[in-house]
């Protein structure tokens, strides 16, 4: 403008100063935001308090009074360890299924770019009906068609006497800790599962270094068998496996799990790991053509085009939207509220329906899915840093 | 120059601020930004809960919740849409029920007509934020009175229109014969009710383990029972006759479930509205009294015309009759609740009074089949017992 020394040296008006007005703006864009949650917050805290309802969260230390499938705690346990055992529940809707809907977004997403025109059509097939599909839908018909269908606990199926299947819970074997020295055992195999994962990275570095094969799954998994074992013998067989059996409403032993768990599990994995298919095929699609040319002329086997050449380069463009979907993946179980799967959204409403206050608890559930989506973006952004191609 | 570029951006500011909020308000108020319309976010918990028909009202507004039901010309009532007998929608698409019919009657007090009523069904969550936040002006949707719900909940319970308690539902098939039958039973409830406390209450005072599932509304819960996902169904008893009655012929009928004889709680379901407004409350309780009042004095649907001529000097206040005094004045007796002389009336002509709203929704010939029991007059031996109209 007309700051340049060249010009006349006539003073600029403060209201036609660039540098003045910027800053002005800057200022009054801020001062409507502050005005806007002033106002928000005003409303709020005005109305609760002409209807009388309380703004503290005294209420955190009283008696929760719901009730919850498999709790560890009585109806009577404070607000406290509800939410906690909420934010417990959604985590193990979250813990099995980002790496399940990983692993079929990107089969599904490399079987739509296969040659084989049946897995690319059913692929496609697959991620139209799904990524076209409202998520609670899906979670209905998981509900309605997988899950309520299944033998009653009357007349529970028991594939191979190992299995307990009826629509209230799916069982399976598992560990069960019957010596003094379970908890010494679980260390120990901690400590295995560490040594064994330095031993495969060594081992990858020296075949870096020279060249020898490093057959580090071999030595990583077979020092872990041999540790868990020697480890299980010494301290007198301290774990054992318990199968699970029905007794009359209940099924005994093994690890077991609600049919509304299995049903939300399903239905988010499946229709969240067609937004990953997605993403996955366009990360492969970016890829240079040359690429996978280059890796032709190698020799490289198919399988081996895709898992050293192709993937490696698609994954690092698609790690930034897939966060986004596991992103979404989280908050959807908030769906399970549909068919009564207790996780955090649900005990939550069901201690606003006890009589405690909407407001602080719908706070504390925004806080609870923001500590989960920022655990998760910090994550997969480490990972993301790490993989992430050294710019020269 | 600048400043006054501030005051007049800072102005603008506040105006946009103020428009928002009175966006939601009543449009007779003036977007002064003082009276704001909403609880703010905090208090919808979620965006199914946000789905207003008509202007919001809170009784702090001016004039109360009465000038704006007026305003408006019908009351807008949070019912239920999935209990047969109580709040239900029909084949036609309409509402009906036995906490509809006092929603009608509401309307017919106000208006005199049984049409002037917006419905606004509501899941047992969304009830009380419905309430708080002036979406509805009063719920009848068969809620049960505690005093968290009239401490904390800001919400005034008014005169119990069904005194109800908690049950329990099984399959006849199933053997069981009592709550103690029931170790490590599954049981299917609905929840953000008080059912649910109850069920823990009851199950963990007699160390009975059991595994509670619970469901957001009645149809996915049906759909779960009916798959066996659950041994027992506890609800208030009157809500299981209900789904009893209704039971597809297809997973057994009627006949395949039992509801055992243990009542485990006390559940008085009555109308409830927002705290804050005294006059409002006072109409919605006498609206069911009328009714009460209205079987007691014996005074129907089909007769109540027939009173034109009574002596009767309380029957004559309550129908909002002239009234003669020993001097040859006559007057109207005007309680001065708000409402038009003669509404009591209109209530009873339009609607029916208690007993028949009862019988035509719950009674015996309907498919429920309930007895009075303890809605029966307090003449009766029941507990309805409506002040005197004076």
């Amino acid at each position: 403008m007309t700051t340049e020394p060249a010009t006349t040296p006539a003073r600029v008006p403060l209201w036609r100063d660039t540098r003045i007005l910027r800053a002005f703006i800057q200022i009054v864009g801020l001062g409507v935001v502050a005005l806007i949650v002033y106002v928000l917050w005003f409303n709020l805290t005005n109305n609760l308090r002409r209807q009388g309802i309380s703004t503290s969260f005294d209420f955190l230390r009283r008696p929760g009074g719901v009730n919850v499938a498999d709790a560890p705690i009585s109806a009577g346990a404070p607000v406290t360890r509800f939410i906690w055992l909420g934010i417990k529940n959604t985590f193990a809707l979250a813990l099995p299924g980002i790496p399940l809907l990983t692993l079929i977004g990107i089969l599904v997403g490399v079987g739509r770019l296969s040659t084989n025109w049946v897995v690319a059509k059913l692929s496609a097939l697959y991620v139209e009906v799904l990524r076209n599909t409202p998520p609670l839908l899906v979670i209905f018909v998981a509900f309605y068609v997988l899950i309520l269908p299944l033998p009653t606990v009357a007349d529970p199926a028991t594939p191979l006497n190992l299995f307990v299947i009826t629509n209230r819970r799916l069982s399976v074997p598992w560990f069960e800790s019957v010596g003094a020295n379970a908890s010494t055992l679980w260390w120990v195999v901690l400590g295995a599962a560490v040594v064994a994962y330095l031993i495969a990275r060594w081992r990858t570095r020296v075949n870096e270094r020279t060249g020898e094969p490093h057959h580090r799954v071999l030595w990583s998994i077979g020092f872990f068998a041999v540790v868990t074992v020697a480890a299980w013998l010494i301290l007198g067989r301290p774990v054992g496996i318990s199968v699970p059996k029905p007794a009359g409403r209940i099924v005994e032993g093994g690890l077991s799990g609600l049919g509304a768990y299995f049903a939300v599990l399903i239905a988010l994995v499946l229709y969240t790991a067609s937004h990953v298919a997605e993403i996955v095929r366009g990360s492969i699609l970016a890829v240079p053509r040359g690429q996978s040319e280059a890796a032709n002329a190698l020799a490289l086997s198919g399988f081996q085009r895709l898992r050293f050449v192709v993937l490696p380069q698609a994954m690092r463009i698609a790690i930034p939207p897939i966060i986004n979907q596991y992103l979404n993946y989280v908050k959807n179980t908030s769906l399970a509220i549909a068919i009564g799967f207790s996780e955090v959204t649900l005990i939550v409403f069901q201690l606003i329906g006890n009589g405690y206050p909407a407001p602080q608890l719908v706070l504390l559930l925004m806080g609870a899915y923001l500590i989960f989506s920022l655990t998760i973006s910090i994550l997969i952004n480490l990972i993301n840093r790490r993989l992430q191609l050294v710019g020269r | 120059m600048q400043r006054r570029l501030i005051a007049l951006l800072a102005v603008l500011a506040m105006v946009m601020a103020a428009c928002t909020t009175a966006a939601e308000d009543t449009p007779t108020t003036g977007g002064d930004g003082d009276t704001p319309a909403t609880s703010g976010d905090g208090t919808t918990p979620d965006d199914g809960t946000t789905d207003t028909t008509g202007p919001a009202v809170l009784p702090q507004d001016e004039g109360g919740v009465l000038a704006a039901v007026q305003d408006r010309g019908a009351v807008n009532c949070g019912v239920n849409d999935a209990v047969p007998g109580f709040g239900f929608s029909t084949a036609e698409g309409e509402f009906a029920g036995f906490d509809i019919d006092f929603c009608k009657a509401l309307a017919v007090a106000l208006f005199g007509d049984v049409e002037a009523v917006n419905y606004q069904p509501l899941t047992a969550q969304q009830r009380f934020t419905a309430l708080q936040s002036g979406e509805i002006d009063v719920l009848i949707r068969n809620t049960t009175w505690t005093a968290t719900r009239d401490g904390s909940e800001g919400a005034t319970f008014l005169h119990t229109t069904f005194y109800d308690g908690q049950g329990m539902m099984v399959t006849a098939d199933s053997g069981i014969e009592s709550i103690e039958d029931m170790e490590n039973a599954s049981v299917c409830v609905l929840s953000g009710t008080t059912t649910e406390l109850n069920l823990a209450t009851r199950f963990d005072s007699a160390g009975i383990p059991y595994t509670p599932q619970t469901f957001e509304d009645n149809e996915t819960l049906q759909s779960a029972f009916a798959a066996g996902q659950c041994d027992g169904w506890t609800s208030d008893k009157s809500q299981l006759a209900g789904v009893r009655s209704n039971y597809p012929d297809s997973q057994g009928g009627p006949e395949s479930l039992v509801i055992l004889e243990e009542t485990f709680s006390k559940e008085p379901l009555g109308p409830a509205v927002s705290d804050g407004d005294s006059q409002w409350a006072q109409i919605v309780d006498w609206v069911v009294i009328a009714t009460i009042l209205g079987e007691e004095l014996g005074i129907d649907s089909t007769n109540v015309d027939s009173f034109a001529d009574t002596e009767d000097a309380e029957i004559r206040r309550f129908l909002g009759l002239e009234i003669t005094d020993e001097e040859g004045n006559t007057s109207i007796f005007d309680p001065g609740l708000g409402l038009e002389p003669g509404w009591a009336g209109d209530v009873i002509r339009e609607v029916g009074n208690y007993g028949e709203i009862f019988d035509r929704n719950l009674g015996p010939d309907t498919p429920l089949g309930l007895d009075r029991g303890l809605n029966a007059l307090w003449t009766d031996g029941g507990l309805l017992y409506g002040p005197p109209y004076r």
